[in-house]
This record gives C-alpha cells, sequence and structure tokens, in this order.
C-alpha cells in the first residue's frame, strides 16, 4: 500500500482545460519569438547602416575644379575627419554596375555624367560633428553632397520600433489571455473539489495544509500543457530555420523567421510562468473559499 | 467541554432556527439530542463542530469562547472533534484506509507511526479485510463505519453523530451505540442527534429535546 494517497483526486474532464492552457502557450511562445526576431533584425539593420556615410561627387558644375580634382580633394577631407576609421573611392565600375540594372551597360551610359561615389565608415561608437564636415566638404569639393542615410535610419527605426512594440502589445494581451485561461481552469478545476475542500477544514486542516494539496497538481498540469505549447511553437521556429539552411527564404529581405538556442530559451518563460500562475490562483482560490466559511 | 449561552440562529435573513438555547455538556457526558424533524438538531450540531457561526448568544468550547479566541483558533479546536455527518462525507477517491487515515495526516502524524493505529480501528469496526477498498463499493452500513472510525481515530475529546443510525437496521443501530460507549468509557464526551426511540431507551443517556428551535427539556439518565 502506498504510504500517502494524494488528497486531490485524479481530475477526470479536466483535459479540455489542459487543451487551452497548450494553446494559449503555443500563442504565446510564437508572440514572444516573434518579439525576439523583431528585435533581432532591428539591431541587424541599424548596424548595417549606422556608422556609415556615402558622398557624392557631381560632375563639375558649379565650380572649375575637375571631377577627379574633386574626388580626391574630398577623401582627403575625410581621411582627415575625427572619428571616421575608414574611407575609399567607390571604383568607376561599380557605379556603372549600380545603374546597369536602370540604363544598360552601353558605351553611351559611360558618356553619361554619372556621379561618383566615396564610402566611409565610422569608427564605432565615435561621433562625427556632420555639420562641419558637410561644410570642409564643400569647401573641398563644390560639388560633392554628404549623405549620413540619417533620414533613412530614422525612418527604419521608426518602422523597427514599431514592429517592436506592437509585437510587445501582441505578447502582452496573449500573457493576459494564457493567465487569466490558466486561472480560469484551475478555478473550473478547484471548483469541482469544493467539498473536498470544505470537508478538510471541517475536519481542522489549516489552510496552507489544503492549499499545498491541491497547488501543486495545478502547477504540474500547467506546466505539462504549457510545455507542449512551447515546444510546438519551438518545432515550429526550428522548421523556420531548417527553411533557411535549404536555402528557402520565406521573405526576402525579411529577417528569416528562426530562433538562435539562446532566444529559443526564452520560451521556457512560457510554461514556467503558467505553472506559477496555476499555482497562485489555486491558492488564491482556495484561501478565498476557505475565507468565506466560517 | 461545551457551553451554550442563549444562543440564536439564523440562516441568512431566514427565521430563527434556534433560540435563546441554553446547556451544558459536561466532560465525559453521554448525551442524546432529540426533537420533531426541522427542530434544529443539525443545526445545533453544526454550532458545536464549527460549521456555522451563531447569531445570537455565545458559545464556550473546551473552556474558551468562540467569539473571544477568534477564527485562527478554530483549526486547532476542530480537531479536538470528531463527527459523524448523516451523509458519511467520505471522500470518494481514497481507500477505507486512506479515509480513516485523514485526520492523522491532517494532524501532522507521518505515515509510518499511523499505521498500525488506523489498521487496528478497521479491524476494530470489522473492516480489516476492506482496508483498500473504495467507498462506492462499501454497502451503506461498511461506509458508517468508515465514517466513525474516522470520527474516532484521532482520539477526540468530543464525539458528534448525526443520525448515526438513520440507514441502517436496528441490529446495526445497536452495535453502533455500543461502540459509542465504548468510546465514552475511554473518557470522550458524546453527543448524538437522533429521532430514533429505541436507539435512546436502549442507551441510559440524558436527553435533550428541540422543539421548533427551542430546547424544552433536559432529561436526566432514564430512569
Ligand atoms: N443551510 C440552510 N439554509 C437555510 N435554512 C436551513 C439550512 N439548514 C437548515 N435550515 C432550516 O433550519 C431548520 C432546522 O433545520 P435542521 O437541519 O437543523 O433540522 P433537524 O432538526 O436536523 O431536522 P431533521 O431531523 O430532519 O434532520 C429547518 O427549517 C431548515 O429548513
Ligand atoms: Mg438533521
Amino acid at each position: 500500500m502506498k504510504p500517502r494517497a494524494l488528497i486531490m483526486p485524479r481530475d477526470k474532464g479536466a483535459g479540455s482545460l489542459d487543451v487551452v492552457i497548450a494553446v494559449m502557450a503555443f500563442l504565446a511562445s510564437l508572440a514572444l519569438g516573434a518579439m525576439l526576431i523583431a528585435e533581432r533584425a532591428a539591431a541587424t539593420w541599424q548596424s548595417g547602416l549606422a556608422g556609415r556615410l556615402t558622398v557624392q561627387v557631381l560632375p563639375p558644375e558649379n565650380s572649375a575644379i575637375p571631377l577627379q580634382a574633386q574626388i580626391e580633394a574630398a577623401l582627403r577631407v575625410l581621411r582627415g575627419t575625427s572619428g571616421i576609421a575608414h574611407a575609399a573611392i567607390v571604383p568607376e565600375q561599380e557605379t556603372l554596375d549600380l545603374v546597369k540594372p536602370w540604363l544598360g551597360s552601353d558605351t553611351m551610359v559611360r558618356e553619361l555624367p554619372l556621379p561618383r561615389l566615396l564610402d566611409a565608415t565610422v569608427a564605432p561608437g565615435a561621433e562625427v560633428d556632420l555639420p562641419k564636415l558637410r561644410q570642409r566638404l564643400s569647401a573641398a569639393a563644390p560639388d560633392s553632397l554628404l549623405d549620413d542615410h540619417g533620414r533613412w535610419l530614422d525612418r527604419l527605426r521608426g518602422l523597427t520600433r514599431g514592429i517592436i512594440w506592437s509585437a510587445y502589445g501582441v505578447l502582452a494581451l496573449i500573457a493576459l489571455a494564457t493567465a487569466a485561461t490558466v486561472s480560469f481552469a484551475t478555478r473550473a478545476g478547484l471548483e469541482a473539489h469544493k467539498e473536498i475542500v470544505e470537508l478538510l477544514h471541517q475536519m481542522g486542516a489549516h489552510s496552507t495544509f489544503i492549499a499545498r494539496a491541491f497547488e501543486w497538481h495545478y502547477f504540474l498540469a500547467a506546466l505539462v500543457a504549457g510545455a507542449i505549447g512551447a515546444a510546438l511553437a519551438a518545432c515550429l521556429y526550428l522548421l523556420g530555420s531548417g527553411l533557411e539552411l535549404a536555402g528557402i527564404e520565406a521573405v526576402p529581405f525579411l529577417p528569416p523567421l528562426t530562433l538562435h538556442a539562446t532566444e529559443l530559451g526564452w520560451l521556457l518563460m512560457v510554461p514556467v510562468a503558467a505553472s506559477w500562475i496555476a499555482l497562485l490562483t489555486a491558492r488564491l482560490s482556495i484561501l478565498r473559499v476557505l475565507s468565506r466559511i466560517y | 467541554m461545551v457551553r451554550f449561552e442563549n444562543v440564536g440562529m439564523r440562516y441568512g435573513e431566514g427565521r430563527e432556527v434556534l433560540r435563546d438555547v441554553t446547556f451544558t455538556l459536561d466532560p465525559g457526558s453521554f448525551t442524546f439530542l432529540t426533537g420533531p424533524s426541522g427542530a434544529g438538531k443539525s443545526t445545533l450540531l453544526k454550532l458545536i463542530y464549527l460549521a456555522e457561526a451563531p447569531s445570537g448568544g455565545s458559545i464556550s468550547m473546551f473552556g474558551v469562547d468562540l467569539a473571544k479566541t477568534g477564527r485562527p483558533n478554530f483549526p486547532a479546536l476542530r480537531r479536538r472533534i470528531g463527527v459523524v455527518f448523516q451523509d458519511f462525507r467520505l471522500f470518494d477517491h481514497l481507500s477505507a484506509f486512506d479515509n480513516v487515515a485523514m485526520p492523522l495526516r491532517i494532524a501532522g502524524r507521518d505515515a509510518v507511526s499511523y499505521r498500525r493505529d488506523v489498521e487496528e480501528l478497521l479491524s476494530w469496526v470489522g473492516l480489516a479485510d476492506r482496508l483498500t477498498a473504495l467507498p462506492a463499493t462499501l454497502s451503506g452500513g461498511e461506509q458508517q463505519r468508515i465514517a466513525i472510525a474516522r470520527a474516532v481515530v484521532a482520539r477526540p475529546d468530543l464525539l458528534l453523530a448525526d443520525e448515526p443510525t438513520g440507514n441502517v437496521d436496528p441490529d446495526m443501530g445497536q452495535r453502533l451505540i455500543r461502540l459509542f460507549e465504548e468510546l465514552n468509557k475511554l473518557g470522550t464526551t458524546v453527543l448524538i442527534a437522533t429521532h430514533d426511540r429505541s436507539l435512546i431507551e436502549s442507551a441510559r443517556a440524558r436527553e435533550m429535546r428541540l422543539v421548533g428551535g427551542r430546547l424544552v427539556a433536559l432529561g436526566s439518565p432514564a430512569a
């Protein structure tokens, strides 16, 4: 004979509530994953563009200084600016390659007055005084234009911030719904055992004794259901990285819909949170039931 | 042991179910609580086993005034009371053994130490071979004996039984009464609510009679 029988009977018919918890955990894991991906994408985009400067030198119009002289002057200015780690002239052929899709590669194109480009990289963490650089550039090369991608970057930042905040919002809503589901399921389960709770109370059991007899069960049930939901979501994301390895890109430009190992680790939070919500709900419900009876 | 002074009781906003009830149960006494159906017997027992609060008057248990001691102390008081409910209220999912062991678990005794006590008590009520049986597989009389074993296993100072012979034949009723008398000899104060006249006449005990929520007679042991 077992030394101790469970005070709480095995639930029959509670299965559907466990399914609901698993589904909510699945959705919460998906939302959490989407948020992690959005955050990573935003970081990648920004580090790709931030810290880069481009100078265009147009075929001379405003001055008599020849194009090549202006290019070299601009390069000297860039290299002499504090905070710039690296500056180079983009070879003419690359510029031609850039316009090839639109203009073709006829000899005629070579006759066109194409601007020449200079690429510069800002040292990580360094600040470049842009207005001053702009001033010096126009003095040295009157037909040059400095582009710090600021406008593009600002819009990109706005976009990613939007994505991240909506992901937070979705995650918060789903977390709320999951918490409500878990606590509803727990209370519904307990309702079926109200008689046992009252009887134990009548026999002189302390609230903590009664709560302990029940809460652990709901903790485990929610942990298992939550783990199943999170595992399904993790499978989906692993499937995404499988596609990526196979060279299939879901949506061009967007980051691949996969999670790194550390990010998958975050999904563990979902079942853990579900189980603690269940445990606390069970305890609070029992204490509330007990406080209502004499 | 139990002392009621001018106790009144009503459920919610309903009419008064008990009115101006005053009595004392002495330690070691054996008392029947009688009266017509609806007189308030079960209600009186509920007040004693701390399932309901009185709406008037004062109750003291084991020498402490309930109104003064407060709810945090009730679990300890409840553990000194064994109750045989009219409908048994067994744990359906627990075996006979685990049902009877529950008061000891609640008291914090460990499984090794109470096992022998529970088995002995179950064989004393004639259920030595039904230790692992679930209540649903037992007859009404067998369930009743489990309920009684559970009520007495922790050696309560006070034993309350509500119509403990309501569902059994007269022979079984007599046997159960003998059981209560044995316990009473060991020092437990016993209070039994019943309207079974033959039961009352077979045991020499004090009788308290409730009619319409009032105590009408405090009889002494039947002469
Ligand atoms: N939970 C309750 N809520 C409201 N009224 C109740 C409740 N329990 C009992 N009553 C009422 O209180 C009165 C006394 O009931 P009680 O159960 O104490 O009588 P009794 O003497 O035990 O009767 P019986 O011999 O039939 O068991 C009855 O009128 C009953 O309707
Ligand atoms: Mg009754």
